[in-house]
C-alpha cells in the first residue's frame, strides 16, 4: 500500500473527475473566447455597451445566465458533500458503538480480536477496538500500549538511518486503535503517513486518533509531527510498525 | 525654557547614548567568544607575553581521515625544573577527533583535550588528531599555564602563575571557503536592496532637475515625502514599500528553497529554517501584500469615486508611516540572531513558551502596530467611499475596484480587533507574565486558535477581493465591454465578505475543537465556491461578444483566471474531511495557498500595476518587455508551485527544514523522484524570483524615456480617466466644459439610476447630508 489509503484515493479520484469537468469549461471557455473574441489594438470597434469616460456604462447582464452559475455549482457542492460524508464518517466516527464498536471486553468468551474488514470505498469496519496511549513532546513520541500484551501492541526503539534513535509502535495487523493523546508542553500532531491521518496532541487536552490496521496495510511506515513545535520538529519523527 | 526643537535633539542623544551601551551588556553565560574559552581554567588575569605557547606537527593542509601527533608545548613564565607542578594545556580543535597518546593527557570530548593530574609536572605533551574525512577550515586554539609550583593555600595555588594563548588554522587538501551564515546573507541582500532603493531614488531626485541636484533642493524634496498628506504621494510610498518587502521575502523564499533543494541538506539550520519561513510569511502578508492593496486603493479609491483626496489625509499619513516602524519591530529578532521562530500563523501555547526565541515579542509588537495601521487606514477608506462619491453615483454606480476596497476593509473592520486582543495577549504574556496561554494555570490554547483564524482567514480574502476587483477593472476595459453582471459580482464579494467569517474553523480540522463546530466549518468551507464560482464565470461572459485587445495587463489577467481557477479548484479538496486528514500541513496546502496569495493577489497586482502605472506616473510602459515578463513569470511559477500538489500527497510536510526519501537502505518519508522534483522547484523558484526583475527594470526605463500617456490609454470608463496623467498635484478633473473641477457621474441605464434601492435608501436614511446639518445650525 502506498502513502494514499483506498478511502483516500477513493475521493482523490472522484475529486479529481469533477476538477477535470470543472477545469475543462472555465479553461475550455477561457481558450475560445482569448482567441475568438479579439480585435487588435487601436483597431475601429462596435462599441457595445457605450462606453464613454465618465459615464456609468449600460448594464451587461443575464439573469438566467447568473442563476445558473449560482445554482450549478451549489448543486455540485451539495453532491461533493454527499459523496464525502460517508467516509467522514468513519474517520471521525463515535467511540461508543461507531464504525468501530465499542472497546474490546478482552472477558467475554465471543472476543476474537477487532476484526476489521475494508468495503469497497476504503472504509474500515470493526468489531470492536483497543486504546493506547500517545504523549507528544519536545521533541519525541511516547507510546504507551497500556494492559494489551505483546501480540497486540508493542514499543521500543530503534535507530533510523536519518533519523536517529526514534520510538517505534507495533501494532498487528487486522486490529483496531483507539489513541488517546495529550501534550506535555506545546501543540503536537503525529501523521501516521500510511494512515493517511493525523490530529493535535493538545497540552492540557484529550484527543483522540484512530488507527485502524487493515491486513493490506505497509510493514513499516513513518510518523512525523505535523504541527510546528519548535527547533526539532522535524525529526521529531517515528515508526509504525505493522505486525502479523 | 527649552525648546521643543532642543527637547527632541536632547532626547535623541539619550537615545542614541542608550543604544550604544547596550550591546556591552552581556546576557548570555556563554558570552561572545564560545565553546574555545570554556576549557581554560586559567590562572591568573592576564595572558602575560613572556609565556610562548606553540603547537607542533601540524601540516598546512591535511590528507581526509590522517592521524597527525601534535606537540603542544611552551616556554617561559615563572615555571622551571624542579617545580612541584610546571605547567598545563587545554586545546580545542573545531573539526575532527583529539585523543591522547598516554596518561599525561586526557580526552574532554572529540574536541577538547587538556592534562590531566599526571602531566601536570611537564610544559610539553603530545596528543594525536584525526584529520576529518570532508574539506574543512579547522581551527586549533591552545591555552596553556606556566606555573609557579607554589602550594595551595594563603598564598594561592595559582597565585603568580601566567598563561597564554596559541592559535592554528589549516584546511583540507582542497581549499574550501568558509560557509556564509544565511542571515548575515540575509541581511547583506537587504542592505543592497535598500542601497538600489536609495540609489534610484536619488537618481530620480536628479532626473527631475538635473541642475538642481544638491542637498538645499534634496532636503525639502525628502521633507515633501515624509510629511505630504497627497493621497497619490502616500500611495506611491505604499507602492515602493510593497515593492521592497515583496523583494525581501522573496530572497527569504529563495533561501529557504536552497535549503529544500537536495534532501537532508544542512544549508540552513532548523533553527533558521524556523525564522526564515516564519517572517518569509509574516512579511509577504502583512508588509506587502497589505502594502500594496493600500497603494492601489490610496492611488484609485479618490480618483475612481471623482474626489479630490481622501476624506482624512492625516490619519492616512500616519498609517503610512506606522508601517516601516512595524517593519523595524517584526525584524528586531533577525538582527540579534533571534527572530520569530513561531510560523506566521503563532499557535498558542509554542508562541508564549520559553522554547520561542525572544524576537517573538517584538514580532508581536510590530503586527499591534500593523493592526492600528490597518484599522485606520480603513477607516479612512470607508469615510472616503460613504461621503466623497462624486455627484450622481450611487453605491451601486461604483466601479467594482472601488466596491472590492469596501468589502475588504469592512472584513477586515470585523476581524483584526480579534487578531489585535490575541496579539496582545501574546505580547503580556511573554512580556508582562499573564496567562492567557499558560497551560499550567489554565490557559486555553485553542483561543489563540480561534482568535487568529476567525482573523486569518478573512485576511486572505481580504489581499485577494482587491484582485478581484483589479480583474473586474482590466477584462472589462480590454474586453471593451460593460462588466457581465455588475450586480451579481457585487453581491458575490458581498457574500466572500460574510462567507469568510464561518469557514475559519477549515484551518482547524485536526486541532481537537468541537466536533459539531469542525462539520458546521466544513459545510461552509463548500460554499465559498458558489460565490467565486459566481466570479470567475461573470469574467469569462465578459469577454463574450467583447473585442479583446492583448495588452500586458490583460495577459496578466488572463493569467489570473487561470491560477486563480487551480488555486480554487484544489481548494475544494480540504473540506474533504477524509482527505483533510491527510492534506493538512502537507505541501498540497502550501501549493494551495501560493495558486489563491501569488496566482490570485499577486497576479492581480501586477495586472493593476500595468493598468494604471500610465495613469499614474505619466509614462508609458514597454509592451514588450511587460509580455516577456507575463511569459517568464507565468511558466516559472506555475513549475514552481504545481509539482507542490504531488509532493504533499506523498507526505511532505511544511514547516520541515529537511525531508528524507525512501531508499533501498533507508526509510523515509518520501518517495525517491521526490527529490528530483525539490530540485526542479528549486531552480523554477529563482526563474520566478528573477524574472519579476524585467518588471522593475521596465518600471525604471519608462520613468527615463517612457513615451507620454494619454488622459485614458486603454478606454476605462471611470473617473481616474477623465484627469490628466498624472493628475495634477491636487486631483481634479477635466469637466466637458473644458474647465477643472469635481464631476458628476452620469448613467447610461438612467431608468435604474432614477430608482433608489432599498440597500441605498436604507443607507441614505444613516446618513445626515449637508443641508440637514445647515438647517439644523439656523
Amino acid at each position: 500500500m502506498s502513502v494514499m489509503t483506498p478511502i483516500f484515493e477513493g475521493l482523490w479520484d472522484h475529486y479529481i473527475l469533477w476538477s477535470v469537468i470543472v477545469g475543462a469549461i472555465a479553461f475550455g471557455w477561457l481558450y475560445h473566447h482569448s482567441f475568438w473574441f479579439t480585435s487588435k489594438d487601436g483597431e475601429k470597434v462596435p462599441n457595445v455597451d457605450g462606453l464613454e469616460v465618465g459615464v456609468f456604462p449600460k448594464h451587461n447582464d443575464d439573469m438566467r445566465l447568473e442563476v445558473a452559475w449560482t445554482i450549478l455549482p451549489f448543486l455540485l457542492i451539495v453532491w461533493l458533500t454527499y459523496y464525502s460524508w460517508e467516509p467522514l464518517d468513519a474517520m471521525w466516527t463515535s467511540a461508543d458503538g461507531g464504525v468501530h464498536g465499542y472497546e474490546c471486553d478482552y472477558d467475554d468468551p465471543k472476543y476474537t480480536g477487532s476484526n476489521n474488514s475494508m468495503n469497497s470505498l476504503g472504509i474500515i469496519k470493526s468489531d470492536c477496538y483497543h486504546v493506547i496511549e500517545i504523549t507528544g513532546q519536545q521533541w519525541f513520541w511516547s507510546f504507551d500500549c497500556l494492559e494489551l500484551n505483546e501480540s497486540l501492541c508493542d514499543t521500543g526503539t530503534e535507530t533510523m538511518e536519518v533519523y536517529g534513535s526514534v520510538p517505534v509502535l507495533s501494532l498487528k495487523k487486522g486490529e483496531t486503535y483507539l489513541a488517546v493523546m495529550d501534550s506535555i508542553d506545546v501543540t503536537h500532531a503525529p501523521w501516521f503517513q500510511h494512515l493517511g491521518t493525523k490530529e493535535d496532541t493538545v497540552p492540557g487536552m484529550e484527543t483522540t486518533l484512530w488507527l485502524p490496521i487493515s491486513d493490506d496495510m505497509t510493514e513499516e511506515s513513518m510518523v512525523l509531527c505535523a504541527e510546528y513545535c519548535g527547533d526539532a520538529h522535524s525529526i521529531m519523527a517515528a515508526k509504525l510498525v505493522a505486525h502479523n | 525654557m527649552l525648546k521643543a526643537r532642543s527637547k527632541v535633539a536632547i532626547m535623541t542623544l539619550v537615545a542614541i547614548a542608550a543604544m550604544l551601551a547596550l550591546p556591552s551588556a552581556q546576557s548570555r553565560p556563554e558570552g561572545v567568544s564560545g565553546v574555545q574559552e570554556s576549557g581554560c581554567m586559567c590562572h591568573g588575569n592576564l595572558p602575560s607575553d613572556s609565556v610562548v605557547a606553540s603547537i607542533d606537527g601540524l601540516p598546512q593542509s591535511y590528507n581526509y581521515s590522517e592521524e597527525y601527533e601534535i606537540t603542544v608545548s611552551f616556554q617561559g613564565g615563572p615555571t622551571q625544573e624542579g617545580n612541584v607542578n610546571q605547567g598545563g594545556f587545554h586545546l580545542w580543535a573545531s573539526e575532527g577527533t583529539l585523543s591522547v597518546n598516554d596518561a599525561t593527557a586526557q580526552v574532554f570530548n572529540q574536541n577538547e583535550v587538556g592534562h590531566t593530574d599526571a602531566g601536570n609536572d611537564q610544559v610539553s605533551w603530545t596528543v594525536t588528531w584525526t584529520a576529518p574525512a570532508t574539506d574543512k577550515n579547522v581551527d586549533f586554539v591552545l591555552h596553556v599555564n606556566s606555573v609557579n609550583g607554589n602550594e595551595d593555600g594563603a598564598a594561592g595555588g595559582s597565585t603568580g602563575d601566567m598563561w597564554s594563548k596559541a592559535t592554528v588554522s589549516l584546511g583540507g587538501p582542497i581549499e574550501v571557503l568558509e560557509a556564509a551564515d544565511p542571515f548575515v546573507v540575509l541581511g547583506v541582500l537587504i542592505i543592497v536592496s535598500a542601497s538600489l532603493l536609495a540609489i534610484t531614488l536619488a537618481y530620480v531626485f536628479y532626473r527631475r532637475d538635473p541642475d538642481a541636484f544638491d542637498w538645499d533642493n534634496f532636503a525639502p524634496w525628502l521633507a515633501d515625502w515624509m510629511t505630504s498628506t497627497d493621497h497619490k504621494k502616500i500611495g506611491t510610498l505604499y507602492f515602493v514599500a510593497g515593492l521592497f518587502f515583496l523583494g525581501v521575502g522573496g530572497i527569504m523564499a529563495m533561501i529557504i528553497r536552497i535549503q529544500l533543494a537536495v534532501p537532508g541538506n544542512d544549508f540552513l539550520t532548523q533553527e533558521q529554517y524556523n525564522q526564515f519561513f516564519t517572517l518569509h510569511g509574516t512579511t509577504m502578508i502583512f508588509l506587502a501584500a497589505m502594502p500594496m492593496i493600500n497603494g492601489f486603493a490610496n492611488w484609485m479609491i479618490p480618483l475612481q469615486l471623482g474626489a479630490a483626496d481622501l476624506a482624512l489625509p492625516r490619519i492616512n499619513a500616519m498609517s503610512f508611516w506606522l508601517q516601516p516602524f512595524a517593519a523595524l519591530l517584526i525584524f528586531t529578532g533577525v538582527f540579534s540572531g533571534h527572530g520569530a521562530d513561531t510560523g506566521w500563523t503563532g499557535y498558542a501555547p509554542y508562541v508564549v513558551s520559553e522554547g520561542a526565541h525572544h524576537g517573538t515579542t517584538m514580532w508581536a509588537a510590530g503586527q499591534i502596530m500593523l493592526v492600528a495601521s490597518s484599522t485606520l487606514t480603513g477607516i479612512n477608506f470607508l469615510t472616503t467611499m460613504a461621503v466623497m462619491r462624486a455627484p450622481g453615483m450611487g453605491w451601486m454606480q461604483m466601479p467594482l475596484f472601488s466596491w472590492s476596497i469596501l468589502v475588504a476593509n469592512v472584513m477586515l473592520f470585523l476581524s483584526i480587533p480579534a487578531f489585535g486582543v490575541g496579539l496582545i495577549q501574546v505580547y503580556l504574556d511573554r512580556v508582562v507574565g499573564t496567562a492567557f496561554y499558560d497551560i499550567a494555570a489554565g490557559g486555553d490554547p485553542l483561543l489563540w486558535s480561534h482568535l487568529f483564524w476567525y482573523f486569518g482567514h478573512p485576511e486572505v480574502y481580504v489581499v485577494v477581493v482587491p484582485s478581484f476587483g483589479i480583474i473586474s477593472e482590466v477584462i472589462a476595459t480590454s474586453s471593451r465591454r460593460s462588466v457581465f453582471g455588475y450586480r451579481s459580482m457585487v453581491y458575490a464579494m458581498a457574500g466572500i465578505g460574510i462567507v469568510a467569517f464561518i469557514v475559519y474553523g477549515h484551518h482547524m480540522f485536526t486541532s481537537g475543537m468541537s466536533p459539531t463546530l469542525r462539520f458546521v466549518t466544513m459545510l461552509t468551507t463548500m460554499l465559498v465556491a458558489v460565490p467565486t464560482g459566481i466570479k470567475v464565470f461573470n469574467w469569462l461572459m465578459t469577454m463574450h461578444g467583447g473585442s479583446l485587445v492583448y495588452r500586458t495587463h490583460t495577459l496578466w489577467a488572463l493569467g489570473f483566471l487561470v491560477t486563480f481557477t487551480l488555486g480554487g479548484i484544489s481548494g475544494m479538496f480540504f473540506p474533504s474531511i477524509a482527505m483533510d486528514t491527510h492534506l493538512h500541513e502537507s505541501y498540497f496546502v502550501v501549493a494551495h495557498f501560493h495558486y489563491v496569495l501569488v496566482g490570485g493577489t499577486v497576479f492581480g497586482f501586477f495586472s493593476g500595476i500595468y493598468y494604471w502605472w500610465p495613469k499614474a506616473t505619466g509614462k508609458m510602459l514597454s509592451e514588450k518587455l511587460g509580455v516577456l515578463h507575463f511569459l517568464t513569470a507565468f511558466v516559472s511559477y506555475n513549475a514552481l508551485f504545481w509539482p507542490m500538489h504531488r509532493l504533499g500527497v506523498w507526505g511532505m510536510t511544511r514547516r520541515h527544514h529537511t525531508y528524507f526519501v525512501t531508499t533501498e537502505e533507508a526509510l523515509g518519508s518520501l518517495p525517491m523522484e521526490a527529490a528530483g522534483w525539490n530540485m526542479f522547484i528549486t531552480v523554477s523558484g529563482f526563474l520566478f524570483f528573477f524574472s519579476n526583475f524585467i518588471m522593475v527594470f521596465n518600471m525604471i526605463a519608462s520613468s527615463i524615456r517612457g513615451e507620454d500617456a494619454p488622459d485614458d490609454p486603454w478606454g476605462g470608463w471611470s473617473f481616474e480617466w477623465m484627469t490628466s496623467s498624472p493628475p495634477p498635484a491636487h486631483t481634479l478633473y477635466k469637466l466637458d466644459d473644458g474647465s477643472w473641477g469635481i464631476p458628476t457621474l452620469r448613467d447610461a441605464n438612467e431608468h435604474i439610476a432614477n430608482e433608489p434601492g432599498w440597500l441605498s435608501t436604507w443607507f441614505g436614511k444613516l446618513l445626515v447630508s449637508d443641508d440637514d446639518t445647515e438647517e439644523a445650525a439656523h
